[in-house]
């Protein structure tokens, strides 16, 4: 039998992303989840709170919606150990890293457009923006909480066995991240991306701030927190899923 | 004759767990090679080292002449793996989950559109191509499960009870895929706990039990080593007499061997068995439950080698 070319890893790369998107918004529960949970707080602030409370805290909400990726990339492999597929996929050619990358590429592809659909939707009901609002950083801000939270599932995914138990154990992270960076109240701790983020968020959005403090420097540290996460989910994921 | 496969003393501890202690193969190319033996014998774990997925405790392996540990990357473009699992993607399509199998093994995309569309014709399954697959009955999608593993036309095939809950027809559909794929020059490993599919598929086969191989050889010649007896199996209700009345069954120069299999059976090897049912019932005086007269299996083989059944 002829022996067929080296498989490119960009292609391979390409192919399993299309593949884990389709996976992902051919599941109701899971766009229910992905753009439900942050419109709960849009309507919640906006309807409950009134508009003065809600101005003050849409940007906190756009930077809530990123941060539920965390289960979702932590579901999304814990799903691909469980049901075998990681492994049926690792007897072909195709190496971890890529296999890895696809997962966190998929995500970022739902973290866009979700983000997109947040900005509008906050802006459709009624939040005030800035006439000078950087468009590009209003995008670019979650996109990189977006980032960061990869790298947070990608450390859950490293530890969990099955997908209910990613879900589940998620909210140990999310909540913290949500509470404590002061999406929805007062930011407690001041040097985890979320706060770096809805500092950030709330300094483009309602004063139309570019300045390196405290937008740049913040970008700077949640690209770090990103960086780090990323590297050593990479790490620690790749070391239990080798063989063994 | 080349060589598709070569371990020597090949193994696998799970601490305790000897789930393979020292298995030799030498497997020629182009063969359908049967591995049978109870759940739990080893077989998969034995298939999870040549497919690369798992490291082995210890001893050498060659899979199409690369070794498992060192040049896995060579044998994964060369294999394909059929798992005991239904491992396929439950949220996309038949094609998608054959066709995603082909691109990550570098086949062209006019190629791989063809050849699915050929391999689905061929399991009955090209009318829903287009389905998810989370809707497809159990035997469908254990058809997408083997087509996934053939679709880059393999050099060695790995087949882990590939068959293993489907009903009778979708059983055939599968073999005869299997014999298709045979005969283009693919090597097969097939493991299964299904006497008669071993029987059927097999040029040549290992029995193994508690990770060791028991017999090997070609179906014919391990179901020889019987004798050329029919088998007749009895079901008792004195299980405190069944050595005794095995010992009274021997004293009849027709039957060749007798075994107590489980707790209320006894299985004996009988020269024109079927027309001597009587005068056997005469000689050992036992009330019997129920009597069948077949000829050898395969199951007999690893009866008599172990003293029990293949599904016990």
């Amino acid at each position: 039998m002829e022996l067929k070319k080296e498989p490119k890893v960009t292609k391979q790369l390409w192919y399993l992303t299309i593949k884990n998107f389709k996976s992902m918004i051919r599941e109701l529960s899971q766009l229910i989840w992905i753009f439900g949970y942050p419109l709960v707080f849009i309507l919640l602030m906006r309807f409950a709170y009134g508009l003065e409370t809600y101005n003050i805290f849409a940007p906190g909400i756009i930077i809530l919606a990123p941060i539920v990726l965390i289960s979702q990339l932590a579901g999304h492999f814990a799903d691909e150990k469980e049901s075998g597929t990681l492994q049926r996929l690792i007897t072909t050619p195709v190496s971890r890293q890529t296999i890895l990358l696809s997962g966190l590429f998929s995500q970022l592809i739902v973290a866009a457009i979700q983000i997109v659909i947040m900005l509008l939707l906050t802006f459709l009901f009624g939040a005030s923006f800035h006439p000078n609002a950087n468009i590009f950083l209003l995008f670019f801000i979650p996109f990189l909480v977006a980032f960061t939270s990869l790298g947070f599932g990608l450390l859950l995914a490293s530890f969990v066995k099955t997908a209910s138990s990613a879900g589940g154990l998620a909210w140990f992270i999310i909540l913290p991240l949500q509470f404590l960076g002061g999406l929805l109240t007062v930011p407690i701790i001041g040097f985890i991306p979320t706060s770096l983020a809805a500092e950030a968020m709330g300094a483009v959005m309602i004063y139309g701030s570019t300045a390196f403090v405290p937008v740049g420097l913040n970008l700077i540290w949640i690209a770090v927190w990103g960086v780090g996460l990323t590297v050593l989910g990479i790490l620690l994921f790749q070391r239990k899923t080798a063989i063994l | 004759m080349e060589t598709a496969i070569e371990t020597q003393n090949l193994k696998k501890y799970f601490g305790d767990i000897h789930a393979v202690d020292g298995i030799d193969l030498k497997i020629p190319k182009g063969s359908l090679f049967g591995v049978l033996g109870p759940n739990g014998a080893g077989k998969t774990t034995t298939i999870r080292m040549l497919s690369t997925i798992l490291h082995p405790t210890s001893g050498d392996a060659k899979v199409l002449g690369f070794d498992i540990t060192k040049e896995a990357s060579e044998i994964k473009r060369r294999i394909g793996l059929c798992p005991q699992e239904l491992v396929i993607y439950p949220r996309l399509t038949a094609r998608e989950n054959i066709h995603l199998i082909a691109q990550m093994h570098g086949m062209a995309k006019k190629d791989y559109k063809e050849r699915t569309d050929d391999l689905l014709g061929k399991m009955n399954l090209l009318d829903r191509a287009n389905s998810l697959v989370k809707g497809f009955s159990g035997g469908m999608k254990r058809r997408v499960n083997v087509l996934m593993a053939v679709v880059h036309e393999p050099e060695l095939l790995f087949f882990d009870e590939p068959t293993a809950g489907l009903d009778p027809q979708s059983r055939r559909v599968v073999w005869d895929f299997i014999r298709d794929f045979q005969e283009r020059e693919c090597t097969i490993i097939l493991t299964t706990h299904n006497m008669e599919e071993a029987d059927d598929l097999s040029d040549e086969l290992v029995i193994i039990d508690h990770g060791k191989i028991i017999t090997q050889g070609t179906p014919d010649e391990l179901k020889g080593k019987l004798g050329e007896g029919d088998i007749l199996e009895f079901k008792i209700e004195e299980i405190d007499q069944r050595d005794e009345i095995i010992n009274r069954a021997k004293t009849l120069d027709f039957v060749r061997w007798g075994k107590p299999v489980g707790k209320h059976r006894i299985v004996l090897n009988a020269l024109d068995g079927l027309r001597r049912v009587s005068e056997i019932m005469d000689v050992v005086k036992v009330k019997m439950e129920d009597i069948s007269v077949r000829k050898n299996t395969l199951e007999d083989v690893f009866i008599d080698l172990t003293g029990r059944r293949l599904r016990d």
